[in-house]
Parts: C-alpha cells; sequence; structure tokens
C-alpha cells in the first residue's frame, strides 16, 4: 500500500450527465411512501421498480450487449448503484444478481448459461441468491456439507443451505456444494446454478429481529439439475467464491444503505443547528466523505483489474462501524423517543435494530480484520 | 505516480535524512520553500499531489522539522485552512510510520514462544490500526486532489480541509493507543522512535484546528446544504 496515492475514479463519460438523468428519473419512478424502506434500501424489494430501473438501462449495466446488458463501464455503474442508495431506492430484488451472480455468470459461466440468464438479469427481472451458508458452514465456508453427485442424468443435490437472503423471491440460487465424495476442505467444492423451481427444493423463512423476512433455510431433498449447471470449474468453487466475496465488499453499499438517516437528521436540525448537532453532522460527514473516498479509489484498482482485497476489506470494515456508530449516536444526541411518529425516530428505531448486521452479512468483522492483519504481513 | 513525483520523493526521502540529525537547513538549501511557487515565478512548479507525497514522508522521518511551515512560506500570506491541509499529510506519514513500527515490532517480538503476531487479539487491534491509518491517507490524497482542482483556493476546498482535517484528528486516538499498546514499556522509552512519531500526532490534533473546530464548520456548512444537498453538494464537487 502506497501511502500517498488514491487510485483515479477516472469513468469513460460524462458521470455529471449520468447522475442528472437519473436523478431526475427516480424523481418520476421512485416512490417515496415507505420511509423505513428507504434506510438499509438494499435488502427493500420492489419488483416493479426493479422492472423500471432494468427497462431505463440501470441493471446489468456492465454486461455485454449482447446478453441484454448496457456495454458500461463499471466506474459508470458504481455512479449509479451510489446515486441509488443516497437516494434510498429499493433495490433487493435484482440487487444480488446485479451485483454478483451476473458478473460471476459472466467470467465463469457457459455461453448456454450466459444466454439463458443474462438477459432477464439485465432487464431486473431475474433475481438470485447466494447459497454459501449452512447450518455447519458460516464463517468456515470450506466446512460446507450439502453435496452434489453427478449422475446420468445430471446433478443430484441433497443438503441445507440457512441465512439465504432473497431465496423466497429469487429464482436461481448460485450454490456452493460438495461435488466429490469424500473430499475434505475447499478441494471437491464447485458451484452449481440451480433453479428455484425444480422439484426437491423446500424454501422455509426465518424472520429476523426486527421482524422482517429477508433470510431463509433452503432443503434440497434429491434435487435433480442438469450437467449444465455446474459454473466454472469443478472443484473450484471454493476459490471463485472467495473472488466473489471481494466484489462485494468495497461498494457503496458499506456506507451509505444508512443514508436516509443522516439525511433526516441533517433536516431536522434546519440550517442553524444547535452546536452539538452540528458537530454530530460533522463528524458523520468527515466519516463518510473519508469513506467515499476509499470505495471510490477500490472501484477503481478493481475496474483496472487489480484484486484490491485488502482495500476492500478496509472499506467494509470502516464502513460497518460508520453505520452501527450513526444511530447510536444520533440517539444519543436527539429527542426523538423510540415510538415517536415523525421521520427521524422511525428511521433511528429501525437501523438500530438493523446494525448488529451490518457486521456480520459479508463476512464477519473478525474475519474482515483477520484479512487485513495478513495483508499487513501478520499471521 | 508520474517520473516527476518519484524524482521529487526520492529528493525529499535522501534529504530529510540528512536534515534528521543536523535540522531543517538542508531542508531549505534543496528549495522546497519553492515546490508551490510557479515556475515562471523560478519556483519548483509543483502541486499540492507533490506537497501531498513530501509532506507524507516528513510526516514518516522528520515530523519535528518545519517542512510544512517551509513549503507554504513560498505562498507569502496563505489562509491558515492550508497549514491544516499541510497537516493531514504530516499525520498520514507519521501515522504509516507508527504502523511500520508496529508491525516490525510485533513480527519480532517473542512472548510465549513465538510472535506478537501470530496471536489474534494483537491482529485485529493492528487491523483496527491499520483502517485508520488508511483513511488518513485517503482523507490526505482527496483532499490534495480538491485542492489541486481549485488551484490552492481554501476557501473552495473550505469542505475537503474540514473533512480532512476532522478525520485525522479522530483517527489520532486510535492510532498512538494501539501503537503503543502492542509495543509495551519500549515503545514509552526515551531511546525508541516510536515517541519521536506518536508526540507529533497528538501535537498536531490540536493544531491547526483540533476536532471541536472542524466539526462546528463542517456540520453548519452541511447543515446549510440540506439533507438531500449535502449529497449532491458532495458529488458536484468531484475533482
Amino acid at each position: 500500500m502506497q501511502g500517498f496515492a488514491l487510485y483515479p475514479f477516472d469513468p469513460p463519460s460524462d458521470i455529471a450527465a449520468l447522475r442528472t438523468d437519473l436523478r431526475a428519473w427516480l424523481a418520476v419512478n421512485q416512490l417515496q411512501g415507505d420511509l423505513v424502506a428507504r434506510a438499509n434500501c438494499w435488502v427493500s424489494f420492489d419488483a416493479g421498480f426493479s422492472r423500471a430501473l432494468g427497462a431505463a438501462g440501470y441493471v446489468g449495466m456492465t454486461l455485454p450487449a449482447r446478453y441484454g446488458g448496457g456495454d458500461r463501464h463499471p466506474l459508470e455503474r458504481y455512479v449509479v448503484i451510489e446515486e441509488l442508495l443516497a437516494a434510498g431506492a429499493p433495490v433487493g430484488a435484482h440487487w444480488i444478481a446485479d451485483r454478483q451472480t451476473g458478473p460471476l455468470i459472466l467470467r465463469y459461466g457457459s455461453e448456454e448459461q450466459r444466454e439463458r440468464y443474462l438477459p432477464g438479469i439485465a432487464k431486473g427481472e431475474l433475481y438470485a441468491c447466494i447459497g454459501l451458508s449452512e447450518p455447519g458452514a458460516g464463517s468456515d465456508l470450506a466446512a460446507v456439507r450439502t453435496t452434489a453427485r453427478e449422475t446420468a442424468e445430471g446433478w443430484r443435490i441433497n443438503g441445507q443451505k440457512i441465512w439465504t437472503t432473497g431465496a423466497h423471491f429469487s429464482h436461481i440460487m448460485l450454490a456452493l456444494v460438495r461435488t466429490e465424495e469424500g473430499s475434505e476442505r475447499n478441494a471437491g467444492l464447485s458451484q452449481l446454478l440451480i433453479d428455484l423451481a425444480t422439484p426437491g427444493i423446500t424454501i422455509r423463512p426465518i424472520i429476523d429481529m426486527a421482524g422482517h423476512h429477508d433470510f431463509n433455510e433452503v432443503f434440497f431433498d434429491d434435487v435433480l439439475v442438469p450437467h449444465g449447471a455446474l459454473v466454472g470449474e469443478r472443484g473450484q468453487g471454493g476459490q471463485q467464491v472467495t473472488a466473489e466475496l471481494g466484489l462485494e465488499r468495497s461498494g457503496p453499499e458499506r456506507y451509505l444503505s444508512s443514508h436516509a438517516l443522516l439525511v433526516a437528521l441533517i433536516d431536522a436540525a434546519g440550517a442553524d443547528p444547535d452546536p452539538a448537532v452540528a458537530t454530530l453532522i460533522g463528524e458523520l460527514t468527515a466519516e463518510m466523505w473519508t469513506l467515499r473516498q476509499l470505495s471510490m479509489s477500490t472501484a477503481a484498482k478493481l475496474a483496472a483489474g487489480e484484486d484490491p482485497m485488502v482495500e476492500a476489506s478496509v472499506v467494509k470494515e470502516l464502513g460497518n462501524a460508520f453505520e452501527q456508530d450513526m444511530p447510536r449516536r444520533v440517539q444519543a444526541i436527539v429527542t426523538s423517543g423510540w415510538d415517536d411518529p415523525d421521520d427521524l425516530a422511525k428511521l433511528l428505531r429501525a437501523l438500530l435494530i438493523a446494525s448488529p448486521s451490518f457486521s456480520l452479512r459479508g463476512g464477519t468483522r473478525e474475519v474482515i480484520r483477520g484479512i487485513i492483519a495478513r495483508g499487513l504481513g501478520l499471521r | 505516480m508520474s517520473a516527476a513525483r518519484d524524482m521529487l520523493c526520492d529528493t525529499a526521502s535522501a534529504v530529510f535524512t540528512e536534515a534528521a540529525s543536523v535540522g531543517i537547513g538542508p531542508v531549505e538549501d534543496a528549495g522546497f520553500g519553492l515546490l508551490l511557487v510557479p515556475e515562471a515565478d523560478g519556483g519548483f512548479g509543483g502541486d499540492w499531489g507533490d506537497v501531498n507525497a513530501v509532506l507524507w514522508i516528513a510526516g514518516h522521518s522528520v515530523p519535528d522539522l518545519p517542512v510544512a511551515a517551509l513549503i507554504l512560506s513560498g505562498l507569502g500570506d496563505v489562509d491558515p485552512a492550508l497549514h491544516a491541509a499541510a497537516t493531514v499529510s504530516l499525520m498520514a506519514g507519521a501515522m504509516g510510520q507508527a504502523l511500520t513500527l508496529s508491525i516490525d515490532h510485533v513480527n519480532t517480538r517473542q512472548q510465549f514462544g513465538r510472535p506478537l503476531g501470530k496471536f489474534q487479539a494483537v491482529q485485529q487491534s493492528l487491523a483496527v490500526m491499520a483502517c485508520e491509518v488508511r483513511a488518513v491517507e485517503a482523507a490526505a490524497a482527496a483532499l490534495a486532489a480538491r485542492l489541486d482542482a481549485t488551484g490552492g483556493d481554501a476557501l473552495a476546498a473550505g469542505f475537503e480541509i474540514a473533512a480532512a482535517k476532522l478525520r485525522a484528528n479522530r483517527a489520532v486516538g486510535v492510532v498512538t493507543s494501539v501503537a503503543h499498546q502492542v509495543h509495551g514499556a519500549i515503545g514509552f522509552t526515551e531511546e525508541y522512535d516510536l515517541h519521536r512519531v506518536t508526540v507529533p500526532l497528538m501535537r498536531w490534533r490540536g493544531t491547526h484546528g483540533n476536532d471541536a473546530h472542524w466539526a462546528q464548520i463542517l456540520g453548519r456548512q452541511v447543515a446549510g446544504f440540506g439533507g438531500r444537498g449535502l449529497w449532491e453538494a458532495m458529488t458536484a464537487r468531484d475533482a
């Protein structure tokens, strides 16, 4: 890590125009109804919004045009994502398909898989979930035990996934499964793209402590999928997943997902704020501005084909801390009560309750710090 | 990084090594007071990206010498906020050095039969510290880019100066405390180098605007933007 250089964020087109167009589109197409859904907005499901966003060309932006994508630069997509999050747009339906599954199918998938799935993803109509965690495999993904046996008809899958976000509305799951009988740890794991309408799959909701249904348990009982469901190389699933997780750590969602609360705090403070509130707004803004610089630099590095695993983990660690700290500090200073009906109180309550999950999803705080420590040359 | 900046950094490193034992003289003689002076006026014609790089090295190796003041003296009577901006770069460099010393120490010092760096508790602390260091480095670099985009106008870069100095101030606590904690008693001695960067960091936190100063300025500016206006203002300022 060179101490005094940021990787230049240099998209190929007129970014100001891209922002203006998208803001105008959002002014017409984003429903302003549910305030709480706008906080933590990347888990807010709205299929109608996702379809409209896809039709406007803001989903699958980096996918090639021959698969229905926009042929746009990754940093143009980055700008669109930060605008959507800052506006609190309900991007949860297509989020995982757009951010992870689409790019992964493009990179590792067969031609048949690309033609079959990518156009639907780019339309904002085909949704995906990620089948990694199992009852015995959380942070330790190499402990995955769900099996897929190759037979004459295809892969036969047995086992269970858990904590699967969005499985109940998704069309496909990209699952990490053990394809080699008797294999241990990362050897013998592969990724399969599973149509969730296949017989033998049972999806059960897990209601979270906020009363929301995002998580699920997914059971596989002798589920038969075609040979063509294998994504990438047989036995390389562990490595493919590690690369995929790196992609999801440094995005603007790590510091902008609860931006609605900062907006509400500033609006409630008014143009001539109380000094203590001004101090808090200043401190939160300084943190957010810094995180944005780090996230943009990391995105630029990713777009240039480098592998900023450590920088991406730094963004996640700092972003999680910021987003967990913000509701606590806002609550410490405002007069809104727990059950008050004003915007600030509602957002505050929702984010205080949601915030424990921030340093769990996408790699726990302890795992992320371990990755950073390894990057420092410790361990 | 450009070849010209590479050369500048090599020169700075060599001159600062000499200055570490004899004082600011060699830095003056090498012409660092002319770094920001335009070439047309007989200066080096450097930009704030150059200043950030040079001060990062100064913060790393000669934090007690007035290198920032020397560089800014070339511009005559400047807005005090530019001294705050320069201090952020010094702080980034000093924090980088505190991290380097800490990593070297925990990889060398053995207790319970293995290097301290093999203990997860130590690893997790240093990861937290490294995040703070990286944040300040990013703030310093982004501030320099904004100053270059505005022609060094402290008023036009007021948002970034406030945000960067405030962020740097807020990192000092974690960086100095983790660095000293992992060093143990040796880090608290006059002989060992750690205090040469941690004491300046403590000093700089209160120099050219402490937390309360910049938080008020930034908070009031943002209140003027309004809730949604913050995002619009921030993105409109991208270099």
